[in-house]
């Protein structure tokens, strides 16, 4: 065949491939449901192989950590012990403010996220890519009841959302990653507002929609540093479930709050998850924002008086 | 049989990508085996075969990443497409030459992606992270396709008969 003509004939093939594409492309835009079943189709059918292959290459993952981390390893060590001795310190507080939770809740009947069933899970990798930081593979699918949108926690509070589900594993978008939004409360002011993930910093967590700055920078209006933030009523997750705790409080322009948070979990760092086995509504119901979500506005004399920034002091 | 030893390598790749990759990392850079398959799919192959191993490799790797899919295997098909189009001549059959394509490539590749992902909607992929997973994952490649050429030229042998490849040199380089 004439070069020319082998040219040609491989160009007309390289432009057929690149329609393929564009097509595929725009089909995933568009949530066309068979790509979205035949991709979980496919990573169905390599889960035993890439099952097998961990089995029998783990060593070599093992030995690259202890030889490459083991300084990280031991400074993390340090760390852990650091923190038990605090929550050693702070168990008890913590078991009566819970049980005064409990209290509360069953005294205006508000739904709780420990009520609802849990299936727990083995985070079986981190990111397999350069550029998909904030994703972690869970050995739990469909076949064990999961769907997509439903709340991944561990003991700490929230982790993430269930991104992907496949039969036997499934992809959970993680709580640090900046196109995860989530509807968050302010314990101390009882303010709720939207946050995401801070992009490079995985143990961060910012909420920059919906409080205000108050006029003339109250600082008693403002969230208290170290009190709890946790997802909102009306959130596309179970409400009540610790993100983690106000670390810092500015405004850029005098008018929006930036809260920053440190994230109760370790993202980068889990071994095992709980998923919550709730159905996530499809759209967050447009209801008037209830500034205080523990206590219902007809039995709270304080949201009577005139409203504050943030809403009011639980 | 080509495309049944295509498929085995590719899936080999993955399996590599998503077990030992995860831990094996450099500076907290993976290597990008999708791509190094790509790009030995299209050094071996040739701008007519290349293009289609390398589409296929890209949208295997598509699958797993939580990018839209399709993205993988435009960049993957055009690399392949380039580096096989170059001319025989400017090809000498050395291992070192190989290893230079491959990291060149593969930056390519990686800072291809990123650009693409961005102008689709992705937010975070360009900064000075970028360039250390192009430059990082590019060195990682080059050190890995010493291993994977073999299997990749094994794989994208030519059928019994056919000597030469599309774009006039043999098949089977290297």
């Amino acid at each position: 065949m004439p070069p020319a003509r082998r040219a040609g004939r491989s160009r007309y093939r390289l432009a057929l491939l690149l329609l393929t594409a564009v097509t595929l492309l725009s089909l995933d835009f568009r949530g066309f449901g068979p790509i979205e079943s035949a991709q979980s189709g496919v990573r169905d059918v390599i889960q035993p192989v890439t099952s097998l292959v961990d089995t029998v290459l783990s060593p070599i993952g093992n030995a690259w950590n202890a030889v490459f981390r083991y300084d990280s390893v031991e400074a993390e060590n340090a760390d852990l012990r650091r923190q038990l001795d605090e929550l050693r310190g702070d168990s008890i507080q913590v078991e009566a403010d819970r049980a005064a939770f409990v209290r509360l809740q069953q005294a205006v009947d508000i739904r709780f996220g420990g009520d609802i069933p849990t299936v727990a899970a083995t985070v079986l990798r981190g990111e397999v890519g350069n550029f998909d930081t904030g994703v972690v593979t869970i050995d739990k699918g469909s076949s064990s009841g999961l769907k997509p949108d439903m709340a991944v926690v561990t003991g700490a509070g929230f982790v993430g959302r269930l991104s992907r589900v496949d039969r036997t594993t499934s992809t959970v978008e993680l709580v640090s990653d900046p196109s995860l939004i989530v509807g968050v409360r302010m314990v101390s002011t009882g303010g709720v507002g939207l946050g995401h993930g801070v992009a490079g910093r995985p143990k961060q967590f910012v909420i920059d929609q919906g409080p205000g700055w108050p006029e003339g920078g109250d600082p008693t209006l403002l969230p208290r540093i170290g009190s709890a933030v946790v997802t909102a009523t009306g959130s596309r997750y179970p409400a009540e479930i610790p993100i983690g705790t106000v670390a810092d409080v500015s405004t850029p322009d005098g008018l929006a709050m930036v809260v920053t948070v440190d994230l109760s979990n370790d993202v980068t760092d889990l071994g095992f998850v709980s998923v919550m086995i709730d159905v996530a509504p499809d759209e967050v119901p447009l209801l008037p924002v209830v500034p205080s979500t523990l206590v219902p506005i007809e039995v709270d004399p304080a949201q009577n008086s005139p409203s504050t920034v943030g809403g009011s002091t639980p | 049989m080509t495309s049944l030893r295509v498929a085995l390598v590719c899936v080999i790749a993955i399996s590599l990508q998503l077990t030992v990759f995860v831990d094996v990392r450099i500076l907290g850079v993976a290597p990008e085996m999708l791509a190094l398959v790509a790009i030995l799919a299209g050094y071996y192959g040739g701008p007519q075969r290349g293009p289609a191993v390398a589409f296929a490799a890209g949208l295997l790797w598509d699958v797993y990443l939580p990018t839209h899919l399709g993205v993988s295997s435009i960049i993957f098909a055009v690399a392949a497409y380039a580096i096989g189009s170059v001319e025989a001549g400017l090809f000498r059959d050395s291992r070192a030459q190989l290893a230079a394509v491959v990291v060149a490539s593969t930056m390519a590749i990686v800072v291809s992606y990123a650009l693409a992902n961005e102008i689709l909607g992705e937010r975070g992929l360009i900064d000075t992270r970028m360039l250390k997973v192009a430059v990082v994952s590019g060195i990682f490649n080059g050190v890995l396709s010493f291993a994977a050429a073999p299997l990749v030229k094994w794989a994208m042998a030519a059928p019994r008969g056919a000597s030469s490849g599309a774009a006039g040199f043999p098949m089977a380089r290297g």
